[in-house]
């Protein structure tokens, strides 16, 4: 067999195993563009309906006659952006410090923040309510962004990445140049870092956009909510009408893709690019 | 322990403690500890307060709204002697153990495969395999519903298609776990790959090159160059889906409801804090239970951190010999 | 507030070193509406918008209405946990003598004059609303009457009466009704008579006693025969294998009743509604008529005053406003399909409709009397605890085949572990 033939088979196997991941992956996706297309009868309908109906546009529209979807969507982006930026700068520059440094206490900390991970936050809503109600911060989006302007889990991810991807040599010439740890970390570390922040990025604008249970319960005007817990106020104690429902998550959904398609083409631009940087 | 095995992690950076032994400054502590500062600040503000809450709580009775009773170590008692205490700890364990694993496989092989040089339309497959995190999960609770429904489910259809006898999925103790699995695989493995790509985009190409020089094989490439640089990030993806399969509750809950379903044999243990809370009143078990909850995450990240480092470790060695 | 918990909140924030923790107390001057107004929380379709628009200004109160969706408790809970940003009215669920050992964060509604029309009300509904020491703290919202939904077409088939009253008559007890579901399933194999056995069996059935799980006192009466009766038809009704299995409002519930494969269920009132969402392709297929064994009832909600109120009168106005009969029937029946506790709006021929669901059937007419029927019953604080050990071990019975003795005794036992663990018994 020819190399080229070869690489022909393999090339077409690839894709072959892959689209079969797609399918499987935007099935429920796709379904959920069919159910905001339909009416809420033919959501439990058996058989199921497969295809789209034609329903979309005036399920947008009782959408947008039953909550604020333009402000809802406002506060959320606001949120979100800030808590992004936030978490990528406080993340970053603690993961920096634990993944290349040695400093007296690291190691108890690190374990520390690590535990903390470990708490269910099911546990601590009565608590953080108590704790907002004592700063006055109930009903103000302060009280969404502050709590999670630094975390765990981007801290020890960004820790795990800049292990593999700042090489030491190139941070002890940065030294032996004089560059203090905050240039290190502008100079060496975040060019590199820049795939993960991009990933972490991503993640952590969705995991906001997303966010429910705790808005619900910290924020109070019904007009000053979030994108979610605005959705949620369409859930009937017996029957919800889901095609409504589905119609706003699925335009709740769309900021998420533009903000993944940016953020991927970060971490996810040509390897020829990755190799140059090398 | 864990503060050995995290050094021997950390210490492993040759350059680090050179660094650290020129670099022994006031001035530089000062600006690591400014740097990992917020973390802490923040956590004493927002998160010690709660923790400090749910401990105390974990020795009342309170129904969440009225006066507390003090009753000792009677909710941990009670919880020792809880059958579904227990129930829970062993459907989470096993719910762990079927989603995980074949989840960060399929991720692996998924970034791997869109990790390739000549892969045509990889940012269309970036967009579909990122999709499953963004659906709602009511759309996703429904369509769920609708594929492993007991009488009318999609997989019902098939077997009976094929002649196979049709399984109650959602009424048998096995069922109701694979359904759930199913449904942690597809909502976090186009995550878990996205990880694994971010990681493998900063695996230097010369490597690769030099192995094909080399004539390495395929699978040797993949076992003595890939995984070992990947390792620190496998062990994140390790670790976070440990703690996220432990800490597991929206999947069960929309599929099974919150009491786990049939035999509770879907009931996680944060399903079974939650219902104890906020269901049925009794937050000070609720808050028990966190704490019971907290131990085994500990233990269990533990012994897979130690388990990753270990076969990581071992791995590099094998790829440096290579 | 619970001294303990000032003290850990005082200790908690000299440990935290920060002086903003505590020096304000919980919950001073934490409102969630501007001074003068009131807050009321309800839930989507509880109350209809459109009266709840008109309401300020015909009773003269402006309060602003709140509508909170999934997790309504929770949020609830949360914020008299946390004293504050409590709302003055709140809607309450069917769980609302979960709020009975803690009656005090309400006030009661009949310092506020709710005696004046408590005539005009169902008396059992509105005793659900009182405590056992006669403090009122729920004023009745809707109700959840049950009836028998079948199918006359899978009726006829198997042989059985059609008409609403001929069903009623013939199906009056759960004995009749097993022994008629037996007679289906024998002539109709692909068909059951009925969805699940611990929902539209065991609930069902004990929805019609007159008692429950524990009496007036708290004491546990749930090993008594009204509870032992229901479980042993649940049991009865497995054994004839005529239960379908499918959890209700599940996948497989709407399924199985848009293809006709499951011929009745008792259910509330409102369970026509879903119904009629899930298979809205057998519309003109089903009938309801009189439960076997007689008027119960399931769900309904209620609208509470909190202690934190600060106009109590007023926001009792706004209560007594909206849940009245004229508009519990116009807006509460007739707009949101909610089904009334004022006995006029019950009986109003304005309510009473055609209903093309049910093939032109006054279906209203037999709610009506279902609940005019229904008796009085103590529902308590720790039903939320005791049910799911009844209903889990049925499951057991259904699901895995364990022997029904064996599933009793052991519902009794973890009831019992339940009720020392709640310091009950």
């Amino acid at each position: 067999m020819n190399p080229v033939t070869a690489q022909r088979i393999r090339s077409t196997i690839t894709h072959l195993l892959l689209l079969a991941g797609v399918a499987i992956s935007i099935f429920p996706f796709y379904w959920m563009f069919v159910m905001a297309s339909r009416t809420t009868t033919d959501v439990f309908k058996y058989p199921p309906e497969l295809l789209p109906g034609t329903h979309l546009l005036e399920n947008i529209r009782k959408i947008f006659d039953n909550i604020d979807m333009v402000g809802s969507t406002f506060n959320t982006l606001v949120v979100a952006l800030a808590t992004t930026v936030l978490v990528l700068f406080f993340d970053s520059i603690a993961a920096f410090a634990f993944a290349k440094y040695e400093f007296p206490g690291k190691n108890i900390l690190f374990v520390v923040l690590l535990a903390t991970f470990m708490i269910p936050s099911q546990l601590s809503t009565v608590p953080s309510f108590i704790v907002m109600a004592n700063l006055g911060w109930v009903g103000s989006l302060w009280a969404l962004i502050i709590p999670g302007a630094v975390n765990a889990f981007g801290i020890f991810l960004l820790r795990q990445y800049a292990q593999g991807a700042i090489p030491s040599d190139l941070l002890d010439a940065a030294r032996i140049d004089g560059c203090n740890f905050w240039q290190q970390y502008r100079n060496v570390a975040l060019p590199l870092l820049r795939p993960a922040l991009a990933f972490l990025g991503i993640f952590t604008f969705i995991g906001t956009w997303n966010d429910y249970l705790w808005p619900l319960v910290v924020l109070i005007d019904p007009e000053k909510v979030t994108l979610q817990v605005a959705l949620s106020q369409m859930k009937g104690l017996f029957t919800t009408d889901y095609s409504m429902v589905m119609a706003g998550t699925l335009l709740a959904v769309i900021p998420l893709i533009i903000v993944f398609f940016i953020g991927a083409r970060q971490f996810l631009s040509d390897l020829a690019a990755g190799a140059l940087k090398q | 322990m864990a503060t050995t095995s995290i050094a021997a992690n950390a210490g492993k950076d040759p350059g680090a403690a050179a660094r650290a032994a020129t670099g022994r400054k006031r001035s530089e502590y000062f600006s690591l500890y400014l740097a990992i500062s917020p973390f802490y600040i923040l956590f004493a503000v927002f998160g010690l307060f709660p923790i400090l809450f749910s401990a105390y709580l974990s020795f009342q009775s309170w129904n969440g709204i009225g006066d507390m009773k003090f009753v000792g170590f009677a909710q941990y008692q009670f919880m020792l002697s809880d059958q579904f205490f227990w129930k829970s700890i062993v459907n989470t364990f096993q719910i762990w153990f079927i989603s995980t694993i074949p989840m960060l496989f399929f991720a692996l092989v998924i970034a791997f495969m869109l990790n390739q040089q000549m892969l045509r339309g990889r940012s269309a497959y970036r967009i579909a395999y990122f999709i499953p995190n963004v659906t709602s999960i009511v759309a996703i609770a429904i369509i769920f519903g609708s594929i492993f429904s007991n009488q009318f489910g999609l997989i019902n259809a098939g077997l009976q298609a094929i002649g196979a006898d049709s399984i109650e999925w959602l009424n048998t103790p096995w069922g109701i776990k694979i359904a759930i699995a199913a449904m942690v695989i597809w909502r976090w493995t186009g995550y878990n790959a996205i990880i694994y790509l971010a990681g493998l985009q900063a695996i230097p190409t010369e490597l690769y090159e030099a192995a094909r020089v080399d004539g390495a094989s395929w699978v040797q490439v993949f076992f003595r160059i890939t995984i070992p640089m990947l390792r620190p990030i496998i062990l994140f993806t390790v670790i976070t889906s440990t703690i996220g399969g432990m800490q597991l509750f929206a999947e069960p809950q929309v599929l099974v409801g919150n009491s786990g379903g049939p035999g509770n044999e879907g009931q996680t243990m944060v399903l079974y804090l939650y219902e104890q809370a906020f269901i049925k009143n009794q937050f000070g078990y609720g808050a028990a239970i966190g704490w019971g909850l907290f131990v085994i995450m500990i233990l269990f990240s533990l012994i897979n951190w130690r388990l990753v480092q270990g076969a990581g470790t071992r791995g590099l060695r094998r790829g440096a010999r290579a | 507030m619970a001294p303990t918990r000032r003290a850990f909140l005082a200790a908690a924030s000299g440990l935290l070193g920060t002086a903003l923790l505590g020096t304000s107390g919980c919950g001073r001057g934490s409102y969630l509406t501007p001074e003068g107004t009131l807050s009321l929380w309800y839930w989507n379709r509880s109350i209809s918008d459109t009266l709840l628009g008109k309401a300020p200004k015909a009773v003269g109160v402006p309060f602003v209405p709140q509508k909170i969706g999934s997790d309504y408790k929770s949020k609830f809970l949360t914020s008299l946990a946390g004293r504050a940003y409590v709302p003055d009215i709140v809607g309450l669920n069917d769980d609302v003598a979960t709020y009975f050992p803690n009656s005090d964060e309400f006030i009661d509604l009949y310092e506020l004059g709710a005696k004046d029309v408590e005539s005009e009300y169902l008396q059992w509904k509105w005793a659900r609303g009182v405590t056992p020491e006669g403090r009122m703290i729920g004023f009745p919202m809707d109700t959840g009457p049950t009836a028998l939904f079948y199918r006359p077409d899978l009726f006829e088939q198997a042989g059985l009466p059609t008409e609403p009253d001929e069903v009623a008559a013939k199906l009056d007890t759960w004995e009749a009704y097993l022994e008629a579901g037996s007679q289906l399933v024998e002539a109709l194999p692909k068909t059951k008579m009925l969805p699940n056995i611990p929902s539209t069996v065991y609930t069902q059935a004990l929805a019609q006693q007159a008692t429950r799980y524990l009496d007036e006192k708290n004491k546990f009466i749930g090993d008594g025969p009204q509870v032992k009766q229901a479980w042993d038809l649940a049991v009865e009704a497995n054994r004839r294998k005529l239960s379908a299995n499918a959890d209700d409002w599940s996948t497989d519930w709407n399924a199985a009743m848009s293809t006709g494969r499951i011929a009745t269920f008792v259910g509330a009132v409102w369970a026509g509604q879903i119904l009629s969402d899930g298979a809205n392709d057998t519309k003109g297929k089903w009938r309801v008529c009189r439960a076997p064994g007689g008027a119960g009832n399931a769900g309904g909600s209620f609208l509470g005053i909190t202690k934190y109120c600060r106009d109590p009168e007023a926001a009792f106005k706004v209560i007594s406003w909206l849940q009245s009969p004229e508009n519990q029937l116009v807006y509460g029946l007739n707009e949101m399909k909610l089904y009334p506790a004022a006995i006029s709006s019950i009986e109003d021929p304005r309510g009473q409709h055609k209903d093309p669901f049910f093939g032109g059937q006054v279906s209203n007419d037999v709610f009506a009397t279902s609940a005019k029927e229904v008796k009085p019953v103590y529902l308590s604080p720790y039903d939320n605890v005791i049910n799911p050990a009844f209903i889990s071990e049925l499951t057991n019975v259904w699901s895995a085949g364990k022997n029904p003795d064996a599933a009793w005794n052991d519902a009794l036992t973890e009831v019992n572990r339940q009720l020392s663990h709640l310091g009950l018994i």
